[in-house]
């Protein structure tokens, strides 16, 4: 007997403490809908969209945090109708090592042409300076020579 | 003079190739999705039921075992639907003595009233169920319509066509999915 009053007096706060408030549902829908992609949208998320589609697919995300399915859970069975195309951040394996990688590698290669460009050009020889502002060779300064003579007359 | 020649090929080879990443960075994120090979190709059809929609007769997947299945999505909305909508009459006709060979048409996000409507006005030789939630169609990964999938004998999705089925598609549809597949054996 004594027992049951003791079940009876916790067992509402262990439901309490089982079902998810709507907050944290949402929390948790909000969680995979951000990670996948609206099937019929470009570049938007199932969150984001308010396309019919991506209001069915929070529907079913839903429906299976309800019933306790975990995130990954969730996003494989997405996976598993549409490919790795509905996830927003491609799995990190095979070709998707490119997408990961290449802006990185355009970064970092960019850097190295840049880097490479400017070290030859800091390289290359610096002309006498006469003392002048402007830094001249010797020929252009003797053609300006001879046309200030000619103008002096 | 070689040495030279290969130290300055290579940003030469190093540019061809980033400018190839970008591209297919590019094309990436442009691409057309209908163009992604589905993964759902060889893998077990998923059930479905519902209710036909003129005669409220109960439907599932279940019950059509051991027959082929074409299964298309369409809605009275959408144009490329109207494209095909002779041709997939037409193909109905062309099987009508094959009780093996089942057609069924299921209506994608679309009012029952509407999609009535459209098929009084461009006719209709078959049953169809009304994807309500969506579940149906994203059970089948469809993208956007129209979407035909082809079912076999041992429940398993053989083929999915993206876009209407016209001219060429539809006789290669035939050739190359449905005539090898009714002659598959249970």
């Amino acid at each position: 007997m004594k027992r049951f009053v003791v079940i009876a007096i916790f067992l509402p706060f262990l439901l309490a403490a089982l079902v998810l408030t709507e907050d944290e549902l949402q929390l948790r829908i909000k969680e995979v809908a951000k990670t996948l992609r609206c099937a019929v949208c470009q570049s938007e998320s199932v969150w984001d969209s308010n396309a019919e589609l991506a209001l069915q697919m929070r529907e079913i995300i839903r429906e299976r945090v309800i019933q306790g399915e975990s995130p990954a859970e969730i996003r494989a069975y997405f996976q598993s109708r549409y490919g790795d195309f509905i996830l927003l951040q491609p799995q990190k394996r095979g070709m998707n090592w490119l997408l990961w990688g290449g802006p990185f590698l355009l970064l970092f290669s960019g850097g190295a042409i840049l880097f490479r460009y400017l070290k030859q050009a800091a390289a290359e020889p610096v002309l006498e300076q006469s003392g002048d502002p402007i830094l001249l060779d010797p020929k252009s300064r003797e053609r300006i020579d001879q046309a200030m003579k000619s103008w002096n007359g | 003079m070689d040495n030279k020649g290969q130290i300055r090929r290579w940003p030469l080879f190093l540019m061809s190739g980033l400018l190839g990443l970008m591209i297919l960075l590019y094309l990436g994120l442009w691409g057309d999705p209908s163009a992604i090979p589905p993964v759902i190709i060889n893998t077990p059809a998923m059930e479905f039921s519902g209710f036909e929609m003129y005669t409220g007769r109960s439907i599932s997947l279940s019950q059509m075992k051991g027959k082929v299945v074409f299964l298309n999505f369409w809605a009275s909305w959408c144009r490329e639907c109207k494209l095909e909508h002779d041709s997939l009459l037409d193909l109905k006709k062309r099987y009508a003595d094959r009780p093996d060979f089942i057609f069924l048409g299921v209506n994608y996000q679309d009012k029952e009233n509407l999609a009535k409507a459209y098929l009084e006005e461009h006719g209709n030789n078959y049953e169809h169920i009304q994807d309500l939630h969506g579940r149906i169609s994203i059970d089948y990964g469809v993208y956007g319509i129209p979407e035909t999938f082809l079912i076999d004998r041992h429940g398993m999705i053989r083929h999915k066509h993206i876009g209407p089925i016209v001219g060429e598609t539809y006789a290669n549809l035939i050739e190359t999915w449905i005539e090898p597949l009714l002659k598959e054996s249970e």
